[in-house]
Formats: C-alpha cells, structure tokens, sequence
C-alpha cells in the first residue's frame, strides 16, 4: 500500500541548499590543503596521522569530557522520572534509541547532546532550565537536541573541524618556529595555506553549525508537532541567560557547539563568529513552521 | 532524497507507520489466555501526539464518532484521557479481545488516511496475570512490533525478567521488537 503521509511541514530546500554548499566549501577548502600538505612532503603526513588519532580520540571521548567540564551526572529512571518518561516517548516518536540521560546542577538554563553515534548518545540538560521551563516547552528543547542525535550533528563537525585543528596546529606551529622559513620556501607556503585554510574554515564552520541548527529546530516542531513551544522556550532562555550571573562559564566555553543557546550571550557578537543563529531569527523561523502547520501543511507527499 | 535528508537533517516528516502487523494480537490472544493464564483486561488504548491545529481536532472527533456508530453492534466503548505528558488517550473497552484490535485499526486507519499517521504513538493491550499482576504490550506503530511491558512497585522499576519470559513464550505469537534498547515504557498507562 502505497501510504500516504501528509508532510506537515513541507521540506525546506533554501536550508537544504545553503548547508550543502557550506559543506562543498569546507570539502573543496580541505582538498586543496591535503593537495598543498602532500606536496610540500612526508613530514607533514605524521602531522597529519596524528592529528587524525587525536580527532578520533576526541570524537570517542568527548562525551565524557564534556559531561565533568559541565559536572552532569548520568542519571537513573528512578532518579529524574518525569524527564525519562518526556524522552522515552519522543524517542519513539523519532524513531531513535533511548540515549543516556545525564543532568547538570546549574542555574544557567541549558541543554546539549553529544555522543558519536545514535546509540551512543547522551542528552544532558541543567537543573535550571527544567526549573525555568514548562514540560511543553522542556519537551521542544529536548526534542531540539533529541535532533542533533538523529542528523548526527557531533560527527558532522567532528569530521568538519578535523583540517581546521590540523591548519590551525600549523599554523601556531609557523609561528612558533618559523624562524627558518626563509630557506624553505615550501614551508612558507604551508604555512600560508595553513593559515588561509584556518581562517576560512572557520567561518564555514560556525555558518555550518547555524545551519544544523535550524535544522535541529525544525526536527523538533516536526517530533513534537509544537514549534510555538519551542519558540517560547528559546525567548524564556535568551532572558534568563542575561539574567543569570556568568560565574559556571568559562568552564563551560569549550561546549557552545551543543548548546541550545550558546551561553555567552551578546547582541553585540557578529553573526558571523557565532555558532548558533541569533535567537530571534530561530524564533521567526519556528513562526514560519507553526503557520505551515495550522494551515495544514497543505503539500501531501507520497 | 533519502540519504540527503538524512545528513542535512531536512526532512519534512517523521517516519510513518510501518506495515501494519497490529492484527497479531487477535490470534497471540488465545495462546494468552488458554496456555499462559493471562487475563484481558477487556481494554486497550491507542496513545498519540495532539496537533493543535482545526483539522487534527476534526479527524479526531470524527474518529471518535465512528468508534462510537460501530460501538452499537460490536458494544466497544470509547473513552477519552489527556495524560501528564500532553498525550492523548483512546481508550476502548470491550468484552471481545477481536473487537479491541478492530476498534484499533480504526483509529490508526483515519489518522493515517488522513496523513496523521506519523503522530501515533502506540497501541497498548492491558492483561493480568492469575496474581493480578499487570501486564501490557505495547505495539510501536513506527516500527510495526511489539514488546512487553510489565511495570514493578516503585518508582518507574520494571520487571524485565518478566519482560523477557513473555517474550520467550509467546515468541512465535506476536512480532517482537528484537531490539530491547527500543522497549520503551510508558508509565502510568490509563488502563
């Protein structure tokens, strides 16, 4: 039977596209570098190797890593019910494996998924932000990150961070020892190279990230059929956060990626350097989606 | 589209139904109740996800309605719960085990038909054990399987030896889900 499921939220291909061709940038940027690396000779390839072991590592412990840098405990059925209970039936709804559920006592009112793999997924959420929200609004967030498992955002830019941390290794590495650089012109121009690739990636990477998080937005009004909740989520946050004194944050710098609102919030900070889109825009764009639902979506797709 | 939908995570829709194997339970009833001792409840529900939107609420009201026109000659009854976690609740009472697995393809038939197939949650059958223990299983429309659930005293415990024995026994009844890491529970079931 061929079943018909009406699409109540119609693709978005200016999304689709934008991200595609961030990622083709990023691409076409790193084979350049590994072009420019393997012609300037072996040495680098151990650079290289190395890094690759580290990208690894980081990719199979940054879950731990990051649960003590933000001091989140894995916690039980028992211990945290209500909120086991909100993600067991949105994991059914997305069709996922129940990932670890962790909490973290904080006041700053925040979430993040990491994990290198669907099965290896952990959600963590503070203590504030389940004090600060409604469950409606508690299940979007969640929801939100439940997403980022599913599109397996943490793999995405582990593998897209990869060759900016080698060009920006080789790039510090210049700087530091560079002194000699006159009589090895093939390593001024990796040097070169290096630091244009670190430049512009970076760039491409934090428009990636913005872009996967429209995206995590959008699964979440897709498994919750609710984006308002989630908009009214995203303004509770973005106040709170500037209520909130800033003392739990520099610890908790190295994490902006997966959080659901990056925790140094400033108007002032250009779009273009931050890893998250602004929230108004995300707010706007979830309006958008709300409107397609109540007017029933109206594309039926096959 | 497929597997650029799924890097991009641009999708428009949740997965739908899967192939519907809900009309298991008709025949793993009998195996149930003459060879394991387990008593039907007499009640199961179909739990699923409310859109706010005009036309959902109409589907629904409209499939209540339905339940309730063929309520008169099969006797099932309809009922209606909104639990804790803003779920909603059609719970069906009947003295025929057949006539609860008809009522609930009913209900995932007009939410399907109606495109609305991708917010079923699940189906829930309610048994008893001779101790009076309950017993559930629950069939993930999603996936087109079922899997046991027996809740434990205390607070979200489960009985997973429990679990397993039924699924042993009754291993050739029903379609499992094999993965238990998918073995969702839904605790406080309303019936």
């Amino acid at each position: 039977m061929a079943q018909q499921q009406k699409a109540v939220f119609p693709r978005d291909p200016g999304l689709a596209a934008r991200m595609l061709l961030t990622m083709f940038l990023l691409g076409l940027l790193y084979v350049v570098f590994i072009v420019v690396l393997l012609q300037a000779g072996a040495g680098l390839i151990t650079v290289v190797v190395v890094m690759g072991a580290l990208s690894l590592g980081q990719l199979f412990l940054s879950d731990k890593l990051a649960l003590s840098a933000m001091s989140a405990k894995v916690v039980s059925p028992q211990e945290a019910p209500g909120l086991h209970a909100m993600i067991e039936k949105l994991c059914i709804q997305a069709d996922l494996p129940k990932p670890r559920i962790a909490v973290a006592d904080t006041d700053v009112p925040n979430a993040f998924a990491i994990g290198r793999s669907q099965k290896r997924a952990t959600v963590c959420c503070t203590t504030g932000i389940m004090r600060t929200l409604s469950p409606s609004e508690l299940e979007g967030v969640m929801a939100h990150e439940l997403s980022h498992v599913k599109h397996r955002d943490v793999l995405i830019m582990t593998i897209a961070s990869f060759f900016a941390s080698l060009a920006a290794i080789i790039t510090q590495f210049g700087f530091f020892f560079g002194g000699d650089s006159d009589d090895n012109p093939s390593f001024a121009i990796v040097l070169l190279v290096s630091f244009a690739v670190y430049i512009i990636s970076f760039f491409l990477m934090m428009a990636l990230s913005r872009y996967r998080e429209y995206g995590a937005d959008r699964g979440a009004a897709i498994v919750t059929g609710r984006p308002s909740a989630l908009a009214s989520a995203l303004v509770k946050i973005s106040d709170a956060m500037q209520r909130v004194p800033n003392t739990d944050l520099r610890e908790a710098q190295g994490m902006n990626a997966f959080f659901i609102i990056p925790t140094s919030v400033k108007r002032t900070a250009a779009t273009l350097l931050s890893t998250h889109p602004p929230t108004e825009k995300r707010i706007e764009a979830l309006q958008r989606l709300e409107a397609q639902l109540q007017s029933g979506g109206a594309a039926i797709a096959a | 589209m497929g597997f650029l939908d799924g890097l991009l995570g641009t999708k428009g829709k949740l997965k739908g139904a899967a192939p519907d194997r809900l009309f298991a339970m008709t025949t793993a009833n009998v195996t149930m109740e003459t060879g394991l001792g387990l008593k039907s409840k007499q009640c199961a529900g179909v739990v699923f996800q409310p859109i706010a939107t005009a036309d959902f609420k109409q589907i629904v009201d409209e499939t209540e309605e339905l339940l309730a026109g063929t309520a008169e000659e099969t006797g099932t009854k309809v009922a209606t719960h909104d639990d804790e976690y803003g779920y909603r609740w059609l719970i069906l009472r009947d003295d025929d085990p057949d006539d609860l697995v008809v009522a609930m393809n009913t209900v995932s038939v007009e939410l399907q038909g109606a495109g609305y197939g991708d917010r079923l949650l699940a189906a829930v059958f309610a048994y008893a054990d001779e101790s009076g223990k309950q017993i559930y299983f629950i069939y993930n429309f999603k996936r087109g399987a079922y899997y046991p659930f027996v809740p434990a005293p205390g607070t979200q415990a489960r009985n997973s030896e429990e679990e397993f024995r039924l699924k042993a026994q009754l291993a050739r009844e029903l379609p499992w889900e094999d993965d238990t890491a998918r073995w969702f529970p839904l605790w406080d079931i309303p019936l």
